[in-house]
């Protein structure tokens, strides 16, 4: 009798216990919910109070919402406050630094991540052109988000799609030039 | 089919080598202006072209002469209504003068050609040889953008620059006249990088180079077809088609394409730089 007492206790206990673990994840999964505010500055506080108490996984979410509002309210000073908003995130460790530059150039810089590098070109660059280019193109796509539409600069994406092109051009007529040398020292 | 157009197509050839020519004289004050970090137009590669100018106006000064007379011929057939009169023999005389000019079109082109193809073929390997050290070897992707964007960053609004070359379909003469746009505004201000002018150079050449081949290979075998069909004296669709051929490499057909619109950078304005900006 006492044994089936303290199977039926062990059994309420573990209801309560899973009710209780269950609210607290279904109150994570609400303290971690994207931003509803339409005001940027808001959003990115409510965002970063989000990071700050454990909703760090969510945090490309975040950056993604946060470029939503930006485009729905475009203005100049939208590119300062992501950016502010990734330095701080950098600082709160949850992103590297070079994420955050990364993050930060891609959407609101003229110059394109994807074509990086410290070799020469012919290397570096040349073997992999297609899917470099490839990945330039992807990019100014979220140039015009980040830039057009959320930080109303039309200038700096024109910049950005006409570095494109002139890197298209460059890289097609050095490109030739370095197969031709390579097959100029082959032949030797 | 052999219209007056012709004798403005070789005027406007003229014009664009020209234009070949002045490039040649300014791209050193553009080059200074711009400032590059790279060195693509040596004195060697600027003797290269200016002697690819010289020998395609030679070639243009000789033809223009012969296509006018084709052009006066053409009117006099047409005007003594010898279309479809077989057998008149003033028409017949006409028609046999007229192969024999087109001959001799061809003699040009072929004497010609081949000091073209070697000009062409020399400011190629210059140019190749410059792009593949000086951007090949001596930039890295990131610098590549910065040498780039930095001499774009100060042009002049996009509708005075040359739109960038296509895949095919662009003409010699067209692109010199193009350049000849680029160097009307670098007077004004800087203007485009001299990677991408170097650029857009190397790969014309490379492709007239692909088209004086081609044409050489059709005129040897237009001119064994005329003179087997010297005893018609008719202006036959063959040497229609070679005459196409000449004027593609000379005096091609203007392609507007329309360049996506980039207003002007404004250097005074003070903008947000961010610290995490490359």
């Amino acid at each position: 009798m006492s044994r089936l007492k303290l199977l039926s206790t062990g059994c309420v206990a573990g209801l309560i216990l899973s009710i209780t673990a269950g609210c607290a994840s279904q109150q994570n999964a609400d303290a971690c919910n994207l931003p509803q505010t339409s005001d940027l500055d808001r959003a990115i506080t409510n965002v970063e109070h989000n990071l700050a108490t454990g909703c760090e996984h969510r945090f490309h979410d975040y950056f993604q919402s946060l470029l939503v509002v930006a485009a729905d309210n475009p203005h100049s000073n939208n590119r300062m406050l992501m950016s502010d908003h990734l330095v701080r995130s950098h600082e709160q460790g949850v992103i590297s630094k070079r994420q955050a530059q990364g993050l930060y150039n891609r959407y609101f810089s003229v110059k394109f991540v994807s074509l990086q590098g410290e070799y020469n070109t012919c290397s570096q660059t040349c073997p992999v052109r297609d899917k470099v280019m490839s990945d330039m193109k992807a990019e100014l796509q979220d140039k015009e988000l980040g830039l057009m539409r959320a930080s109303a600069d039309s200038n700096s994406y024109y910049r950005a799609d006409n570095l494109l092109k002139e890197t298209d051009l460059v890289l097609e007529a050095t490109c030739r030039a370095c197969a031709a040398g390579n097959r100029q020292v082959s032949q030797q | 089919m052999f219209n007056r157009s012709a004798t403005s197509s070789v005027s406007r050839c003229i014009n664009a080598w020209s234009a070949s020519l002045l490039l040649v004289l300014c791209l050193p004050v553009f080059a200074d202006k711009s400032g590059p970090v790279v060195r693509l137009f040596p004195t060697t590669v600027l003797e290269d072209i200016r002697e690819t100018g010289q020998v395609a106006e030679a070639m243009e000064n000789s033809l223009q002469d012969v296509i006018a007379r084709m052009d006066m011929q053409q009117q006099l057939y047409t005007q003594s209504l010898c279309e479809g009169a077989e057998g008149d023999q003033g028409c017949d005389r006409i028609g046999k003068q007229l192969g024999a000019t087109y001959l001799e079109m061809l003699n040009v082109m072929q004497e010609r050609l081949p000091d073209m193809e070697i000009a062409v073929n020399n400011t190629r390997a210059s140019l190749e040889k410059r792009l593949r050290e000086e951007i090949g070897y001596r930039t890295t992707p990131t610098s590549l953008q910065d040498t780039l964007l930095g001499e774009v960053s100060a042009a002049g609004p996009e509708k005075d620059r040359p739109a960038l070359r296509g895949r095919s379909g662009i003409r010699l003469s067209d692109r010199f006249q193009k350049y000849y746009e680029l160097v009307a505004t670098t007077r004004e201000g800087p203007g485009r990088s001299l990677a991408v002018v170097a650029s857009d150079i190397y790969l014309d050449m490379n492709e007239a180079s692909q088209l004086i081949a081609a044409t050489q290979q059709e005129i040897s075998r237009a001119a064994l077809m005329e003179q087997l069909n010297q005893s018609f004296g008719l202006i036959t669709p063959e040497m229609s088609a070679v005459v196409g051929g000449v004027k593609e490499i000379l005096f091609g057909e203007t392609m507007d394409r329309s360049s996506i619109a980039a207003p002007p950078y404004m250097i005074g304005e003070s903008e947000f730089v961010s610290p995490l900006a490359m």
